[in-house]
């Protein structure tokens, strides 16, 4: 009985001073205390604010030229919302591309460890040469971002353009974007234009209901699908340009 | 609609997958069941169809599936050896493995069979049990992983079920003897010729065997596809949607009467009749040959049906919502 409550205290102690260790680093994600510290990891996020996007599809060219993306497929793309009855109507945008899930269900899938979540900046990559194409990780987005890349032969999809935030510019996405809807940065560094936005405004992510728990956010996103429109007695018409023109 | 991104060579590899799978698990029992493959006669006559079904449907099976990798169709031949280069918990490592492993072991005990005099007894009699006990537990994990493979996957609501693979693992072992029955009643003859006095007695019985067998088997995957639908019917949001396909949607037809009736129903109805005065009243057992066939021919086409439903209704659906 007396060995009991020691052995808990012990184990009690030792919590406190794992607690304290977590308090410290907590500390060090204070502004100001962060700049002394050196971060290492980085943790890539993309807020999209559709209320500055035109549908211009300015992304979805420069995505197609940085990376001669062929005819027919996408690795970003931007979908349409039209809806209502005259004259209340109403045409949003949905600028779509891969989420960088925290918890991707693409890679669990991959029988060759050929597609991986970075640790040093959570970025979500596909390495062409080891991927068979056995579409597996395709099945497994419930958000559609990824597809056979007819020149390679191996699953294809946005990656952050890693070759070019690895040299300290921004995606080519974010780069063109003319309303500036797109705002990319780091999250573990709280000064970031992306962890102010991300901060100061009320933000979803897509199918939440997933568990994916996407690294794309949206400002004002229009959820509306078209099952809405039974519910609603709105017209609903969803629209990308990609091949099969609905939504996945 | 969504995109098919697999098409027929993932279905026939299902479909073949599953039935050599079945062959081999159930060939192997048959044998083992027969004072553990000591007793010469119908059971090993049944164990050495099975077994040499077996590989030949699972290679053919696998080998479609090379054809559907990007990799190989964009000119990679063989990087689908990449597979055999790791191993990890997804469900296709896994099965891969798992594949491979049964191809070999079950082409070894197609071996212990192949020579026309094999027999309880022969040269090869100890290593053919061995591998028996082998092919039990690899051909129904191998029919059990098809359905794993489909069901991990959260974004396809309508493969998203626990009770998916234990469906495919019963379609497996059914048309599994479906498949011994029908090779046995087409080339049975002249595979026995030689001892055909010892053949006919037993041979009444043991075509009994398989056929109750069968008849269990497909009771149960009647159950099984009750619960599969129902369930996914009594949630709400993806998953039900999911199930409209083959309730009022695109595929119900195909699912409904191609699946079900032709391919359970019927087939149950037919062996009923044959098998219940037997089973209930000890009458001798007689199955015309043709009606036989007819039988593993709807059980066949019917877990080829499945799995054709099953995989495009689970690409045409999906996540509701965004």
């Amino acid at each position: 009985m007396t060995d009991k409550p020691t052995s808990l205290s012990r184990r009690d102690v030792l919590k406190k001073a794992t607690g304290g260790a977590a308090l410290i680093a907590s500390t060090a994600a204070i502004p100001g205390v962060a700049q002394a510290t050196t971060q290492t990891t980085k943790r890539y996020a993309m807020v999209i604010d559709t209320r500055r996007c035109v549908g211009c599809h300015a992304c979805t060219v420069a995505c197609k030229t940085e990376f001669d993306v062929p005819l027919g497929v996408n690795r970003s793309w931007v979908e349409s919302i039209e809806k209502g009855n005259f004259p209340h109507v109403k045409r949003n945008f949905l600028p779509r591309l891969c989420n960088q899930c925290e918890e991707p269900p693409c890679v669990w899938v991959c029988p060759v460890n050929a597609t991986h979540k970075r640790k040093e900046d959570g970025i979500v990559t596909i390495d062409s040469d080891i991927c068979i194409g056995c579409k597996y990780c395709i099945q497994a987005c419930p958000y559609g971002a990824r597809f056979i890349n007819p020149k390679t032969g191996s699953a294809d999809k946005c990656d952050f353009c890693l070759h070019r935030v690895r040299e300290g510019l921004a995606p080519a996405c974010v780069n063109t974007c003319q309303g500036r809807a797109r705002i990319f940065g780091d999250l573990n560094d709280p000064t970031s234009e992306v962890s102010r936005v991300l901060s100061t405004n009320s933000v979803t992510v897509l199918r939440p209901e997933m568990g994916t728990e996407p690294m794309v956010f949206y400002i004002d996103a229009d959820h509306t699908d078209e099952r809405d429109a039974a519910r609603t007695g709105q017209y609903v018409r969803v629209e990308t340009h990609r091949p099969n023109e609905e939504r996945v | 609609m969504h995109e098919l991104n697999w098409g027929l060579p993932v279905i026939l590899y299902l479909f073949f997958g599953g039935l050599g799978a079945g062959a081999g698990a159930v060939s192997a029992s048959v044998l083992l069941r027969s004072g553990g493959g000591d007793q010469s006669g119908p059971s090993f006559d049944i164990a050495r169809w099975g077994a040499l079904i077996a590989p030949p449907a699972v290679i053919l099976g696998t080998g479609l599936l090379v054809f559907e990798l990007g990799s190989f169709q964009a000119g990679h031949w063989f990087r689908w050896i990449n597979l055999f280069m790791v191993i990890n918990l997804s469900p296709m490592s896994l099965g891969s493995w798992l594949l491979g492993l049964f191809i070999l072991v079950s082409l070894a005990y197609a071996y212990t069979f192949f020579k026309a005099s094999a027999k309880p007894g022969d040269e090869q009699h100890n290593l053919r049990k061995k591998l028996a006990w082998a092919m039990v537990p690899l051909g129904i994990a191998v029919a059990l992983y098809t359905g794993i493979l489909l069901g991990a996957l959260p974004a396809r609501p309508f493969w998203n079920s626990p009770i998916l693979a234990m469906l495919f693992l019963i379609s497996a072992l059914s048309t599994g003897v479906a498949a011994i029955l029908l090779a046995r009643a087409l080339f049975g003859k002249m595979l026995s010729a030689d001892d055909e006095t010892v053949e006919n007695t037993s041979a009444e019985n043991d075509s009994y065997l398989l056929t109750s067998t069968d008849l269990l088997l497909i009771g149960f995957e009647v159950l099984v596809v009750f619960l599969f639908v129902m369930y996914a019917h009594l949630s709400v949001g993806a998953i039900e949607v999911a199930v409209n396909v083959v309730l009022g949607g695109e595929l119900t037809t195909m699912f409904w009467f191609g699946f079900v009736a032709l391919g359970l129903i019927l087939p149950v109805l037919i062996e009923m009749k044959y098998v219940l005065p037997t089973l209930l009243y000890q009458k001798k057992y007689q199955f015309p040959a043709g009606m036989e066939m007819l039988v593993c021919g709807l059980v066949i086409l019917g877990g080829f049906m499945l799995r054709y439903v099953v995989v495009i209704a689970g690409q045409v659906t999906g996540p509701v919502g965004i």
